[in-house]
């Protein structure tokens, strides 16, 4: 289990010829933390396999929608004011490395690879309705990771051997994590006033 | 003549007298012999990423305290790394040691659990009885020093919540030096009882190779020879000056498990009291609650099941854009496939219980 080698931007540039955003920091105990953005989502699968050459373990997937930035229109209705529709001629769209739209819709899917201590984490970017490959013929440890990222997110992942819900129920609606749940429909209701009143009641008995 | 199949399918779960928590194993059988599982997992599932993303940082310490029990403080301490590590921030060196206190009673406590099921799952519930007694002092040592049994709230971003002074470090030490020799005669029991041996040894084998394959972490890992533990490979809190010892055994059965967990309970004393005789005066924590700026972040730290890793990324709200975290459990789950192959109907219980399954913190 070595650590991240010197040379792994090089390397990981030769995987990912399309681009790669890398950063990466040590901290004082010399633990580095690295990042990698990738321009093509297509060329995650030939990092993984750079990163299992070199013994990594796939540590954990992580899958979010990040927000648009706050100062551009808001793309969910039709009230778009004028002006926000005027100012968004004049700026581009934003967009995340590689050009994925940065509107909302899009999903960030974060590759956490352990190297003997150090994180390196690839990032893959999507677009609503897009897919990425299945790593689980390359890391048993993406199974679980996949089948999860599936049921919160409407994201497909290609090959999976085994792509049924894992922790939510087949009845319950796909992409949870891109809805707004109430809390009393997430509690089922189960939350009421009662404690409160309890509360009072004691307070109003002990004044 | 009978028509009685030779193969059969057998539920264990989701509710089952050998689990704690609810999971469901499908196994296939033939005969008593196990020859397929399958698992179906989901029964504690709570929510609780979606909900970190709708609460402020400083709540969200407090709601991932909730995550779980077992491992409650490895949670907040984690999540705290990953925002002080966004913002830039050191914690100070008390903060630090008192972490490394708060974490290592946790472990105590926690791997003495464990171990008493063990002899409960055997059928030797005397044994039982006295290794929750033992574990017992790890509790007092808890509601003494921190005003909780199970949830210690010692953790904040910038440090710690807690204090020792001379009246709990008293205790601690004292209740310390009574573990030690119930915990070595713990190991010695566990070294050489005959009912314990008999349902442990070479059952539940998991080889290196197959432990590498499914990622497994923690006292797993380390059962099976992989010597990964975080606090050794990716230091953090005071853990790179402190004598940590990683140990390693190479049999990957359910009985060099449950001896790893022993006897990191009594590498957990040795820190904890390198700890209280180095611990340095001044501030648990930073003077001001810190703003946790827009960025990213990894932090790891090895809670008593294994690694935890929690991935942070924040924007200019004061909630968080995205918290995600996957805990020990979640790696070592599948190496169970490997574990109950050829097993025993009888064993099943025994071998779950040796990966130390948490399944509320691994279902969220």
């Amino acid at each position: 289990m070595s650590r991240i080698p010197d040379d792994i931007e090089t390397r990981l540039r030769e995987a990912a010829p399309r681009g790669v955003d890398y950063a990466s920091s040590t901290d004082p105990h010399g633990v580095t933390v690295a990042w990698a953005g990738l321009a093509d989502r297509e060329e995650l699968l030939s990092v993984a396999q750079l990163l299992h050459g070199l013994g990594a373990r796939l540590s954990m997937i992580s899958a979010s929608q990040p927000p648009a930035p706050e100062d551009e229109e808001e793309d969910d209705d039709g009230e778009a004011e004028e002006g926000a529709e005027a100012a968004a001629e004049e700026a581009p769209a934003p967009v995340s490395f590689g050009g994925t739209p940065l509107d909302g819709t899009s999903y960030e899917l974060a590759y956490h690879f352990d190297l003997g201590g150090d994180t390196l984490t690839v990032v893959a970017y999507l677009p609503a309705g897009g897919s990425v490959a299945s790593l689980t013929p390359l890391f048993r440890t993406a199974d679980w990771n996949e089948r999860e990222l599936m049921e919160c997110y409407a994201v497909t992942v290609r090959n999976h051997p085994d792509p049924r819900r894992l922790f939510l129920d087949a009845s319950i609606d796909p992409a949870v994590l891109e809805r707004l749940i109430p809390f009393s429909t997430l509690v089922n209701a189960a939350s009421t006033k009662g404690l409160w009143e309890k509360i009072m009641t004691g307070h109003a008995g002990a004044a | 003549m009978s028509t009685v199949p030779e193969t059969y399918t057998i539920p264990v779960g989701p509710l089952h007298v050998a689990l704690e928590e609810p999971m469901y194993f499908r196994i296939d059988v033939h005969g008593e012999t196990v020859t397929h599982v399958d698992i179906n997992a989901g029964h504690v599932h709570r929510g609780i990423e979606y909900l970190t993303t709708k609460r402020t940082m400083l709540q969200n310490v407090v709601l991932t305290e909730r995550i779980c029990s077992l491992c409650s403080n490895s949670h907040p301490e984690t999540f705290a790394m990953a925002a002080e590590q966004i913002a830039g921030i050191a914690i100070p060196e008390r903060a630090a040691m008192l972490r490394v206190v708060a974490a290592e009673v946790k472990r105590i406590a926690s791997n003495l659990f464990n171990v008493a099921l063990l002899a409960h799952l055997v059928g030797y519930e005397t044994l039982f009885m006295h290794v929750m007694q033992v574990r017992e002092i790890a509790q007092d040592i808890k509601e003494t020093v921190f005003g909780n049994r199970m949830d210690l709230g010692a953790i904040c971003i910038g440090g710690v919540r807690y204090d020792l002074d001379e009246e709990t470090t008293g205790f601690l030490v004292a209740a310390l030096d009574r573990l030690v020799p119930e915990i070595e005669a713990i190991v010695a029991t566990y070294r050489t009882n005959g009912s314990i041996l008999g349902r442990t040894r070479d059952v539940g084998v998991l080889t290196r190779e197959q432990g590498l394959a499914c990622g497994v972490v923690g006292p797993v890992a380390r059962a099976s020879g992989i010597a990964y533990d975080v606090r050794a490979v990716a230091p953090y809190a005071a853990y790179d000056r402190l004598p940590l010892e990683v140990h390693v055994l190479t049999d990957g059965d359910v009985w060099s498990r449950a001896m790893i967990r022993l006897a990191e309970a009594l590498t957990a004393i040795d820190l904890i009291r390198a700890c209280l005789r180095d611990l340095p005066d001044g501030p648990t924590r930073l003077a001001e609650t810190p703003d946790i700026p827009p960025g990213r972040a990894i932090a790891k730290s090895e809670a008593p099941r294994g690694e935890l890793i929690y991935y942070l990324k924040t924007n200019d709200n004061p909630q968080p854009e995205r918290v995600k975290w996957r805990v020990p459990t979640f790696m070592n789950w599948d190496a169970l496939r490997f574990m109950l192959a050829d097993a025993k109907i009888a064993d099943i219980a025994i071998i779950v219980n040796s990966i130390d399954p948490c399944v509320s913190c691994t279902e969220r």
